[in-house]
């Protein structure tokens, strides 16, 4: 099954600017784990804020679990696409707890399942020690891992991570990777990954597809 | 196919935030636009009248107060401002501050304590003849004129030009200062050449928020007799009960605030607030022992006569009148002003809020929706009090057979008798004070968390809730103090929109002040300027955290 299918996609800041997405189509099949490579400025980061809703398009579609999530005609809000998003800086919410950040996305979970659904969670990410922590009381590394276990909460459709690593240390990194890994696959999760780092990609994803000026090169 | 990304647009973005905003910005848009209708109605004799043979007094006072108070705030402001940033000298750390407190003082109340002290009876000549047997010639002294108002609106609304002067010099690198020395330049030579260019954005900034509140002043303006425009709007409504007149007037006035924004622009011609990231500031120099007492003695006199002076002459006052003064009357007052300041402030805020919330997502829409609701700042009191006015007699008339048919034939001036007209005023005129203070909370925080409670399933409302309004509330509170303080304060508007009967602090103290009643002015001024310490307190408190 294609969880994200996305048709010609266009997309510009302005009417007047160079397209930075230009007839981009893509799909990702169940339970794969993609990576975006490209160089920065490529569109990458663009592409998964237009997958989560965050930006609009100006031509062509996208579906999610099959679902058409926006066309010329249609606009879904980010809030009804059942999808989940890492941000590069983690944007936790700074005036919550690890425990009421992860709380937060699970307001259409009945509430008696909610707590067991934060404590799965926790555990997943290896934080149980830190629920009641505050985001700046975390390291870096560990302010990712509540992001991811916040993202993946509400069951996504598919996890949306950018530049999950850029905001981490260098020698860090290697170990990390190899975390992140093990816990997609446990949680059994189509994820798309956007980087700049070849790296990355090769020690996490199943594929890769790499954007940026490669067609002007060719040309 | 435009056509339909348009309409997707639309769908996308619309929803109750806009709905609201859009509401509140028609709201306090309409009584501007009507001031300018007024201009294609036909004009009456008075209008004819006031134009063959006042027009031209008042242009020329108007334009004469406004010129020479700004460029002397501007002298007052950056020598002052740059003598706290670049040297050390007794109580240097006390003037930074201190030197901003004249701004607590409203120039109506400065100017009566002042009028007062100076006449026969006052402290001043009564202790030269008492004293030292030494009559003065009264006209000396005498500050009822254009030349007094311009001594009290220079000190006490210098502090505009001081406190931006002052926050953008601590903030430049010290290197241009260090490389014009090591060229060669004299100090004096210096703030010539070098600080006064750089700090040009800054010192044009200021000195536009004075003559902002000059153009606007009625209280210290009538108070000493002069013709301004703002006087006559008020003389011909409250002599002729001329509404249109009054709103061409208003329109008139409304040319010079706009001949005055382009001259901001062109003196500000490309250049910004620019502010070099990181870079050293600049060390302030010890001074050696006649400069350093003269540097101190400057900003004694200017601290003295701009604040220490009248606030204790008004301590005196009061301690004579307090117990007279002091009673359930008073109280009464007290709390009208305090509670229609509130409600004002809250629907400020309210609003506030939203539009800058709506507007946090760029377009050009939103620009222009941001810059529509904080018109009433630039605009001077009067011509907002006027514009509300005028609207509201316009909608009594249309209501008319509304009232009747509620059984009120004989009260056909429902809304513009109420206090609504003047809190709406308020609204209007300090939208922007409020909105400012949230803009730039919103600023702070990005959209990052806001994007990140959507992406978990959470709409625009419940996502405002939970996120945006726990992360900004330091900023509503801060913009509500200041909003808050601007309205305790106020004259103009009050005066004019005003329920019959209802008095506020400031229009009690500056009818006292008319009557000639000075001892008993004296309370309730004390209490306005312990208000407005309150928002230089806050002011004072953001500087704080901004630093850390």
């Amino acid at each position: 099954m294609k969880i994200v299918d996305i048709q010609n996609l266009v997309f510009s800041f302005s009417s007047t600017s160079e397209p930075v997405i230009n007839g981009v189509s893509l799909s990702i099949m169940k339970d794969e784990i993609v990576g975006i490579l490209g160089p920065s400025g490529s569109g990458k980061s663009t592409l998964l804020r237009l997958i989560a809703g965050l930006e609009m398009p100006w031509q062509g579609s996208i579906h999610v679990a099959e679902k058409p999530v926006v066309s010329e005609k249609l606009f879904i809000q980010p809030e009804d696409r059942g999808v989940g998003m890492v941000f590069q800086d983690y944007a936790l919410f700074p005036h919550m707890t690890v425990n009421e950040n992860i709380m937060f996305g699970l307001s259409r979970l009945p509430r008696k399942e909610r707590k067991p659904r934060v404590m799965e969670m926790l555990e997943l990410v290896k934080m149980e020690e830190f629920s009641e922590r505050y985001p700046h009381e975390l390291s870096g590394g560990q302010q990712q891992r509540v992001s991811l276990a916040r993202a993946l909460a509400p069951k996504p459709n598919v996890l949306l991570m950018d530049e999950p690593f850029s905001n981490l240390d260098a020698d860090l990194k290697a170990e990390i990777r190899e975390d992140l890994r093990v816990i997609l696959k446990k949680a059994n999760i189509t994820c798309i990954i956007v980087t700049h780092d070849r790296q990355d990609v090769e020690s996490i994803c199943d594929r890769s597809i790499v954007f940026g000026q490669r067609e002007e090169v060719m040309n | 196919m435009k056509k339909k990304l348009i309409r997707r647009s639309i769908r996308k973005e619309f929803n109750g935030w806009w709905a609201i905003s859009l509401i509140g910005a028609t709201v306090i848009l309409l009584p501007i636009l009507f001031v300018f209708s007024s201009l294609f109605f036909k004009p009456n004799e008075n209008w004819f009248h006031i134009r063959e043979y006042l027009l031209g007094t008042y242009v020329k006072e108007t334009l004469l107060l406004v010129f020479s108070t700004g460029v002397l705030t501007a002298v007052l402001g950056v020598t002052l401002a740059w003598l706290v940033t670049a040297y050390d000298f007794p109580l240097k750390r006390f003037f930074r501050w201190g030197l901003i407190l004249p701004l607590a003082i409203p120039p109506y109340i400065a100017a009566y304590t002042y009028r007062t002290m100076l006449s026969y009876t006052g402290i001043v000549q009564a202790t030269l003849r008492n004293e030292f047997d030494y009559q003065m010639n009264p006209e000396w002294l005498n500050i009822s004129s254009l030349r007094g108002a311009i001594f009290i609106f220079t000190l006490f609304l210098y502090p505009y030009v001081f406190l931006i002067t002052r926050a953008f010099l601590e903030h430049q690198s010290a290197s241009f200062f260090e490389n014009a020395r090591l060229l060669g330049r004299k100090p004096f030579s210096i703030f010539i050449k070098v600080v006064l260019p750089l700090s040009r954005p800054a010192i044009v900034g200021g000195v536009v928020l004075v003559i902002y509140e000059v153009l606007s002043d009625y209280g210290v303006t009538s108070y000493f007799g002069i013709h301004t425009i703002t006087t006559a709007i008020f003389q011909t409504w409250f002599g002729m009960y001329d509404v249109n007149t009054a709103m061409r007037l208003a329109a008139w006035l409304m040319l010079i605030v706009v001949g005055m924004f382009i001259i901001e622009r062109l003196l500000r011609s490309r250049q910004r607030y620019h502010l070099p990231a990181k870079s050293r500031p600049l060390a302030a120099m010890k001074l050696k022992r006649f400069s350093a007492a003269a540097a101190f003695t400057y900003c004694f006199a200017v601290f003295s006569v701009g604040f220490l002076i009248p606030f204790v002459q008004l301590i005196a006052w009061t301690a004579l009148t307090f117990d007279e003064v002091w009673n359930d009357t008073f109280f009464t007052l007290v709390y009208q002003t305090l509670y229609v300041a509130f409600i004002s402030t809250l629907l400020i805020m309210i609003l506030a809020v939203i539009v800058a919330n709506v507007c946090r997502k760029q377009s050009a829409f939103s620009y222009f929706l941001a810059k529509w609701v904080t018109t009433g700042y630039s605009i001077p009191g009067a011509i907002v009090a006027i514009g509300v006015l005028a609207l509201f007699i316009g909608l009594d008339e249309r209501l008319a057979p509304l009232y009747a048919m509620m059984g009120m034939e004989d009260a056909p001036l429902i809304l513009s008798l109420s206090i609504v007209m003047l809190i709406v005023g308020y609204v209007i005129r300090f939208m922007a004070t409020g909105y400012n203070a949230i803009e730039v909370g919103f600023e702070k925080i990005g959209t990052k968390y806001t994007e990140a409670s959507r992406v978990l399933g959470q709409g625009v409302t419940k996502t405002f809730f939970k996120v945006d309004l726990p992360l900004v509330k330091g900023a509503i509170f801060s913009g509500f103090i200041l909003t808050f303080v601007e309205i305790c304060k106020e004259l103009p508007l009050a005066l004019l929109l005003r329920p019959f009967n209802f008095e506020t602090l400031s229009t009690k103290t500056y009818q006292f002040a008319k009557d000639e009643r000075i001892h008993e002015a004296s309370v309730s001024s004390l209490i306005i300027i312990a208000i407005s310490m309150l928002s230089i307190i806050v002011l004072q408190m953001i500087n704080k955290k901004v630093k850390e």
